[in-house]
């Protein structure tokens, strides 16, 4: 396809060595510094038309017949296309595919597709879209749990409302509760979530002159998206080329078809004419995927000594008109329900259900952030039944490798939660933490909350989770990775060169990046699941080892050495270190054909080698055997007149395996954690019959600079054996641990925590209103 | 298309207007734009305020201030005049918004757009402030509670508009006091706001007392049962509290996505207990 | 409707429709792709662009208002193919991840240096506050600014 390409013109004045374990700078930033880098919503391919889809509008409906002749009678308006028009099966989703294209007839959700429209600008698809006429008849909705699971409940899908059921048990939690000395109870409700990605979802198709259907789109996944096309538009996945520049975020909201199908679509119809589709913000709420809403229902029971003994929960996930990953986000809810923590005797059950509320899918946390708010609830208010320090308690019941977890998997790999809780304790913030309440202002309280919090990687057993990675030695003596995980933000690309500079001993201008496309890397998987530096980087790694041996012995024969053991590889070239000839790398180069320069390697992630006679209802994704921990620490302020609460100082300790970049680690970091601050303190999407009444930035609040404290990171040092020099993936652990330390510092503040998140005034106003209990507030 | 006019002196702007009756007026765009792009509005055509000098600007005389109604909160903010005379406005701007709206958005549109939750109008309630309403015609002056009369709704004629705010100073030592609660601490829209403007005498005892309260009615809201309540008394925490009664029976808050109108009534009196604390300083 | 500016430093006459928006207008019209659109209703501050200087909202703005301007966007503020410090300060303090609210926060930065060369860690907070970033949580951002103004302090001192 044909594309301005605007190149930088300045250049990066020094090229450091790539490093592991060095700050080195991002990959990236100097093109996103000076304007450069063209994300996919920066392609505006010459002709181009505009592509948008109209919504229905209603939550639930049967759709009797769509009126477009006024659309389509419009100057400008290319073509207008309904189901009809879909060839394929019209079915799209990553595990189930129940969520059409566009609709055929019944409608589940208010941000459904039921018309596409083409048009040769934007002014005319405004317009055009406004003509378009669903006729509507409305049907009785269920919006929300429990109201999916009344018997007499209208149902979204032939199988019913219930997506999927699922009990995970270990021991025999019928006779666990006799010999417990507390036992605490709470139900906690958690809404909606928006990803806020600054980048709305978007692209541009093309079918190119041979035929091929090339996408430029802003996704986690193109490679899963080639067949998502080729399933739901009957075509074939290998002529569908998907390319994926740097995202401008995702979180987990581009994983899965957004725009892909449309788009595709919309090319097959317009006789070669590239097409661009953008979701405006108000779209992209209403439209895109959400972090489930939730409802968790916990019975937790520790012996006198504090051991915890017995734990009982049902854990509800509204998954809105389509699975997506549904049942994958409740399969890791599930797995993590029992916290991070040894319990004896478990019974966690798990529902996902369909509603006609918006989607629910992936997003950072992936149903864990739901679960460890009412873990982490309950660890309270059992310190508080049992007169205990609320961070004793929690390292006395710590998972330590060799543990079996609440899911009765052994934990045979790296296990740092006991050494996170342990670097909190000796904390100056935790030590001075009787300090903060009593210097409270007038009119205000104060608190001081902690939190253990954990999170899988990768997909889990049943699914595998495997990376092809390749690296080639260029004409001009550099080297290319040919990157196969999206990078939308969290810094996997950078890593890949610090990862490939280690290794072949280079500095970072002989590194070139390319972003996924999938006419020239090879399928890796998703980017998503802390898998993305993990997987690719271990089979990075393993291309890495093998080009830098052929090169060596490639260089032997250049140099006329018995044997390749007295060369090293240099920055730029190749040394005979006893006699310091030096071989430049492009002419090593130039002596080798282009088949011979490449390295292409696979990994596969290990997977529990211990089933659980459990969780039988996970075909994928049961269980996990990697996990990253966190302890957090968060200091707040409430405001007695007004409910208003605010975090002041945090401290996030992460077990996170070695650390390859301290910055790119902090910065993982410090993003989740303003993320889970905006769970804790302001985002929720509030519904009204299914229709989000603030899909806007005005009504749906992000934390702002003035909303987010400066965030202390810490790493332990642990080494996990089987990642790329020791690492785990650490996006997400850092999201879960916010809004339980925060409700843990507002008891502590108030001497109780509303179980509705988020914190918000109205709530807490309410809380400061009742009669104090601040002689019971944990210590 | 929509046509865009931008006159550079007040006999262009009066020619503009009377060739084109039916021109939306706007200054930095920042509501207008906005609700343009909502399709709460479809102008054919639109007069831009921002190049008209006579619009802008502060001045001072013995009276008071006269704000130009184009100046932008950032200029407002910077004036070093405004600071000085009226605490109790800058501490509002410095709620408003978010820097760059504060650099485009101006005091004659958030007068004009007329909302409750507007920030500029609880200070310049309490402050008494006065419009100046310009027209081909001539001028006129309007207290600014008269110029307000509903949500969105003023008294601007057709082919007038507003000019400038005039605002008295306030006594010597008085406190000048705002407030807004919002849900989060920049970009948001009060909850419920209150302005207060305070004067003591050495005894600590209320000589005079105005309060505005922002989004917990129709319009801002001044409640004089709780100025009448504070004269002779001390800024206790149980005299507010008994003030507090009063306003939360006052106002007329509704339930709306942001806080339900139990909330906004219970906040709307706690806010005035706030002066206990900050009520014995001067002005800050 | 013809309008003159001076874009990146070049003198400009173009025919523009008067109520195209200026983000519209740079990023379809003359490829500045470095403008972002987050939102298109002032709330995230990634369409910011200099107009005579000072911050502004290419999505609150239309394209008769630019008339006799002088703008810069992120593609022009590097001088003599030397980053401007608060670029260099960006990627030396980690404050650029995805990188989508970066055009938009540096420009509001150096609108801020341009004014208050001594920032406290506050005051940076406080002008970058109409500016959202879903990523970093800002405290990078807020380093880098920091770095930045000592830069150019000290290299004004040398
Ligand atoms: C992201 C965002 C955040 C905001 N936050 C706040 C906030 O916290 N608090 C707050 O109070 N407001 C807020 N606003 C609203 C808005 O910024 C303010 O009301 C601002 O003061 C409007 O000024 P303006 O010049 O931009 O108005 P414009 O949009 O230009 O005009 C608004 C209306 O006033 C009329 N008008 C303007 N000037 C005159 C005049 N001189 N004579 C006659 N009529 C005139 C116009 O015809 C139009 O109807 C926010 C807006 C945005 C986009
Ligand atoms: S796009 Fe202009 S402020 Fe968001
Ligand atoms: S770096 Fe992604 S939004 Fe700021």
């Amino acid at each position: 396809m044909t594309e301005r390409s605007a190149r930088p013109e300045l250049g990066p004045p020094q090229s450091p060595m790539l490093e592991i374990g060095a700050s080195v700078p991002r990959a990236d930033a100097w093109a996103k510094v000076i304007g450069a880098e063209h994300y996919a919503i920066d392609h505006y391919p010459l002709g181009l038309l505009w592509a948008g889809a109209r919504r229905a509008g209603l939550a639930h409906a049967r759709l009797r017949g769509v009126a477009i002749e006024a659309a389509r009678a419009l100057p400008g308006v290319v073509a207008v296309l309904t189901a009809a028009d879909v060839p394929g099966t019209n079915r799209q989703g990553i595990v189930h595919k129940d969520q059409p294209v566009l609709v055929e007839d019944h409608v589940r959700h208010w941000g459904d597709p039921v018309a596409l429209v083409l048009a040769e600008d934007r002014e005319t698809l405004r317009r055009a879209l406004a003509l378009v006429e669903p006729d509507l008849e409305p049907l009785p909705g269920v919006f929300d749990i429990a109201a999916a699971l009344r018997p007499d409940a209208p149902t979204l899908h032939p199988g019913g409302n219930v997506l999927l059921e699922a009990e995970i048990s270990t021991g025999d939690t019928a006779s666990a509760w006799d010999v417990c000395a507390a036992i605490v109870e709470g139900t906690f409700d958690l809404p909606f979530q928006d990803h806020g990605f600054l980048e709305t979802q978007n692209g541009v198709a093309q079918v190119e002159p041979d035929g091929i259907l090339t996408l430029t789109v802003s996704t986690q996944a193109p490679f899963r998206d080639r067949f998502e096309i080729a399933h739901a538009l009957g075509l074939d996945p290998l002529r569908i080329r998907v390319i994926s520049p740097y995202l401008g975020g995702a979180f987990g909201g581009k994983d899965g078809a957004t725009v892909q199908c449309l788009l595709a679509l919309a090319a097959l119809h317009v006789g070669g004419r590239p097409v661009k589709m953008v979701w405006e913000r108000e779209e992209c709420m209403i439209a895109g995927y959400k972090r489930h809403a939730a409802r968790l229902c916990y019975r937790l029971g520790a012996l006198t000594n504090g051991t915890l003994h017995a734990l009982d929960c049902q854990l509800y996930f509204d998954t809105g008109a389509y699975a997506h990953l549904g049942g994958e986000v409740m399969e890791l809810g599930l797995e993590h329900a029992g916290g991070p923590y040894r319990i004896a005797h478990t019974r966690m059950r798990g529902w996902a259900v369909y509603t006609n509320n918006p989607i629910g899918g992936a997003m950072r946390g992936f149903g864990v952030c739901q679960a460890s708010f009412g873990f982490e609830r309950m660890l309270d208010r059992l310190a508080a039944a049992l007169g205990r320090d609320r961070l004793d308690l929690r390292r006395q019941n710590a998972l330590r490798r060799g543990d079996r977890n609440a899911a009765g998997v052994t934990l045979v790999h790296s296990t740092g939660l006991a050494a996170c809780l342990e670097t909190l304790s000796r904390h100056p913030l935790w030590l001075e933490r009787d300090r903060w309440p009593d210097q409270a202002p007038p009119l205000k309280r104060r608190g001081v909350g902690v939190a253990a919090v954990f999170n899988a990687m990768g997909y889990g057993r049943g699914l595998p989770d495997a990376a092809i990675a390749k690296i080639a030695l260029t004409p001009d003596g550099r080297f290319r990775v040919d990157s196969a995980v999206s990078d939308m933000g969290q810094g996997n690309a950078s890593a890949f060169a610090q990862i490939a500079g280690q290794i072949l001993c280079q500095r970072a201008d002989a590194i070139e990046l390319v972003q996924p496309d999938t006419a020239r890397a090879l399928p890796s998987g998703s980017s998503s699941a802390g898998r993305t530096t993990y997987s690719y980087g271990n089979a990075l790694v393993r291309a890495c080892e093998a080009l830098r041996a052929k090169l060596l012995h490639r260089a032997s024969l250049l140099l006329m050495v018995d044997e390749p053991s007295g060369l090293a590889l240099l920055p730029g070239r190749v040394r005979h270190l006893p006699t310091g000839r030096d071989l430049p790398l492009a002419r090593l180069a130039a002596m080798l054909p282009e088949t011979d320069r490449v390295s292409i390697e696979q990994f596969v992630m290990p997977v529990s080698q211990e089933v659980p006679d459990t969780g039988k209802a996970f075909v994928i994704g049961f269980p996990h055997v990697l996990f990253a921990y966190a302890a957090h620490l968060a200091y707040v302020e409430i405001d007695t007149l007004t409910g208003k609460l605010e975090v002041c100082r945090y401290l996030a300790v992460t077990d996170g395996g070695r650390v390859l970049n301290p910055r790119n680690f902090d910065q993982q970091i410090q993003g989740a954690v303003a993320q889970g601050i905006g769970y804790a303190l302001c985002e929720e999407l509030r519904l009204q019959e299914g229709r989000i009444l603030n899909p806007d930035f005005a009504r749906y609040l992000l934390p702002t600079s003035l909303d987010v404290p400066d965030i202390a990171s810490l790493a332990v040092a642990t080494v996990e054996d089987t990642g790329p020099f020791g690492m785990k993936g650490i996006g997400e652990v850092g999201i879960n641990g916010p809004l339980p330390a925060i409700a843990s510092a507002v008891e502590a503040a108030l001497g109780r925590c509303p179980s509705q998140s988020p914190l918000e005034p109205r709530r807490l106003v309410a809380e400061v209103a009742a009669p104090s209990a601040s002689d019971d507030a944990p210590r | 298309m929509t046509q865009v006019l931008i006159p550079t002196s007040l006999p262009e702007l009066w020619s503009a207007l009377r060739e084109q009756p039916s021109a939306h007026l706007y200054a930095g765009g920042t509501d207008l734009l906005v609700k343009r792009r909502a399709g709460l509005l479809d102008p054919a055509i639109l007069i831009h305020l921002g190049r008209i000098d006579a619009l802008r600007g502060v001045t001072a005389d013995d009276d008071g201030l006269r704000l130009g109604a184009g100046c932008t909160h950032r200029e407002l903010l910077e004036d070093a005049q405004v600071r000085a005379v009226l605490p109790v406005l800058t501490q509002a701007l410095q709620t408003l918004g978010s820097p760059p709206i504060r650099a485009m958005g101006t005091l004659g549109g958030n007068l004009c757009t007329a909302s409750p939750a507007g920030d500029t109008l609880p200070p310049l309630y309490v402050l008494d402030a006065e419009v100046e309403l310009w027209s081909a015609g001539g001028e006129r002056r309007l207290l600014l509670r008269d110029f307000i009369l509903g949500p969105g709704r003023t008294a601007l004629q057709s082919g007038e508009i507003l000019a400038a705010v005039r605002v008295r100073r306030a006594p010597h030592g008085s406190v000048q006091h705002f407030e807004k609660v919002g849900l989060r601490n920049a970009l948001a829209c009060s909850l419920v706001s209150l302005a207060a403007l305070v004067q003591t005498n050495p005894a600590g005892r209320v000589k005079h007392a105005a309060f505005a309260w922002g989004s917990v009615g129709p319009t801002v809201i001044r409640v004089p049962e709780v100025e009448r309540h504070l004269i002779g008394q001390p800024l206790s925490l149980s005299v507010l509290s008994e003030a507090a009664v009063l306003a939360r029976r006052a106002v007329a808050p509704i339930d709306d996505l942001r806080a339900d109108a139990d909330y906004r009534r219970q906040v709307a009196g706690n806010l005035l207990l706030r002066l206990a604390e900050t009520g014995s300083a001067p002005e800050r | 409707m013809k309008i003159h500016l001076i874009l990146n430093g070049t003198p400009r006459e173009m025919k523009v429709a008067p109520d195209r928006r200026v983000v519209d207008l740079l990023r379809e019209d003359l490829g500045l792709t470095g403008v972002k659109e987050g939102c298109g209703s002032g709330e995230c501050g990634t369409c910011t662009i200099l107009v005579d200087g000072e911050a502004r909202l290419s999505c609150l703005l239309l394209a008769a208002q630019l008339d006799g301007c002088r703008l810069t966007t992120i593609e022009g503020l590097a001088q003599d193919g030397r980053l401007h410090p608060v670029q260099q300060a960006f990627i030396d303090q980690g404050a650029v991840q995805c990188g989508y609210c970066t055009p938009g926060m540096i420009l509001a930065a150096v609108d801020l240096l341009n004014r208050q060369p001594h920032p406290t860690r506050e005051a940076i907070r406080v002008a970058l506050s109409g500016n959202l970033c879903r990523c970093t949580g800002y405290q990078m951002i807020v380093d880098a600014v920091e770095t930045a103004a000592r830069r150019m302090r000290e290299g004004e001192d040398a």
